[in-house]
């Protein structure tokens, strides 16, 4: 009966030891800010920046969550684990701006990095342009030149064109008037009352020739004369066909046939006087009006 | 009697010299703790948290204050206590002013390389002309 009674006494602290076990691990000790502070924690722990960014931070906040952990675990009272929790949640939260800060601050150098190199690009870009500018500036004072030299050339040809034409001119004794130049054809080129062309005649009209077809925009007018001898019918004619007679030559020549016109005026309009053979001489005579520039003739009046 | 007078005055004494003990041992951390918090509130200040965390920044001088309270009367464990968070709050303040003022500067860049790059794609279409 004693030893019994014993037993069942040694029994009650085992029975009351084990409820309180049982309570304890149904129901660990916990408060609200400390499970929030986990929460804090496996975020930041998921943040790989944090571990890489704020190492020695995120250290303090583990073993700060760790300390408010142990006290939990010990039943502490829940003020003491919530002061603990406390340091420890703000220690996570600091541990997230240092990553931050951290991770805004490599942007930055690299963002530096970055902005040197569209600054290189920008100068590239730049002086590419400027040399690029330069090239066209060269080209195109090249073109002026270019542009220059040709002026200067086709002035120096039409110069010397020019200057083979005037000598021609001379040649055919030709005279400024206020028609035109005017080329005296007389009667030694024309045998005698024949429109025939003689050959001293050939070579002065070839001359002519040489003449229009360097000046393609030239025009003639060709006017026969003749001396007061014989009928004034006979006489326009004669002085229609020596007329004729150098405007055909000058077609077989290859000047153009539009670009000459013919006239016959008989004994009008004579030179010298008709009195004597010398003059009569100067009476017979084809003059080969030539309009410069496609200016029109006048006609004689 | 007197040898049990003595020896009970003499319990008395140890236990009162126990005390004293207990309390030096806990007033000089809480003395010390509260130094690292002050110093740590001027950091947070002169990093400017005041205007880049007025929130973390109030509570940790509010914290700040009372610790001292706490240490003239001698309540050395709450004064700990109000020390250490002042200093955590405190430090997340310094550490936000600091991440704000770096995002600040990485935003800043980042619309500065935006202007040179709209600066270079312009250049670039005008030589390309």
């Amino acid at each position: 009966m004693k030893t019994r009674s014993l037993k069942t006494l040694r029994l009650v602290p085992a029975a009351l030891a084990l409820a309180v076990m049982a309570a304890c691990s149904t129901t660990p000790t916990t408060t609200s800010l400390l499970d929030q502070t986990r929460a804090d924690f496996l975020a930041a722990q998921s943040t790989p920046s944090v571990a890489a960014n704020a190492p020695l931070e995120f250290k303090a906040a583990s073993d700060a969550l760790d300390s408010a952990n142990a006290a939990a675990a010990r039943k502490e009272s829940l003020s003491e684990i919530d002061k603990l929790a406390y340091i420890a949640k703000q220690k996570i939260a600091t541990a997230q701006e240092v990553a931050k800060q951290k991770q805004a601050e490599s942007e930055v150098a690299n963002a530096g990095r970055q902005r040197d190199e569209i600054r290189l690009e920008q100068r590239t870009a730049e002086a590419n342009q400027a040399k690029s500018q330069a090239n066209q500036a060269k080209a195109d004072a090249d073109a002026a030149r270019a542009q220059a030299d040709a002026a200067a050339n086709s002035a120096r040809s039409e110069a010397a064109r020019n200057a083979a034409l005037q000598q021609e001119l001379a040649d055919l004794q030709a005279k400024q008037t206020d028609r035109g130049i005017v080329i005296t054809l007389n009667d030694v080129l024309f045998n005698v009352d024949r429109a025939e062309l003689s050959a001293e005649g050939m070579r002065t009209v070839q001359k002519m020739a040489d003449v229009l077809l360097q000046e393609p925009q030239s025009a003639v007018l060709i006017e026969g004369f003749t001396d007061s001898t014989g009928s004034a019918d006979h006489n326009l004619q004669l002085s229609q066909r020596r007329a004729e007679s150098v405007r055909n030559a000058l077609i077989g020549l290859g000047v153009k046939s539009d670009k000459i016109a013919t006239r016959g005026y008989g004994e009008a309009f004579p030179v010298a006087s008709n009195a004597d053979a010398g003059s009569r001489q100067l009476n017979r005579r084809v003059e080969i009006v030539l309009s410069q520039n496609g200016a029109p003739i006048a006609n004689r009046h | 009697m007197t040898t049990i007078h003595h020896r009970y005055a003499g319990m008395c004494a140890l236990v009162a010299l126990l005390g004293l003990a207990a309390c030096a041992s806990e007033k000089t951390p809480a003395v010390a703790d509260v130094a690292v918090s002050r110093q740590a509130v001027a950091n947070a200040t002169s990093a400017g948290a005041a205007d880049l965390a007025p929130a973390e920044m109030q509570s940790a001088r509010e914290k700040l204050m009372r610790a001292n309270q706490a240490l003239a009367a001698k309540d050395y464990r709450t004064a700990q206590d109000l020390a250490n968070q002042a200093s955590a709050d405190a430090q997340l303040a310094q550490s936000k002013a600091g991440s704000t003022k770096a995002t600040m500067a990485a935003d800043e860049l980042q619309q500065s390389i935006r202007a040179l790059r709209e600066e270079l794609n312009r250049t670039n279409a005008t030589s390309q002309q």
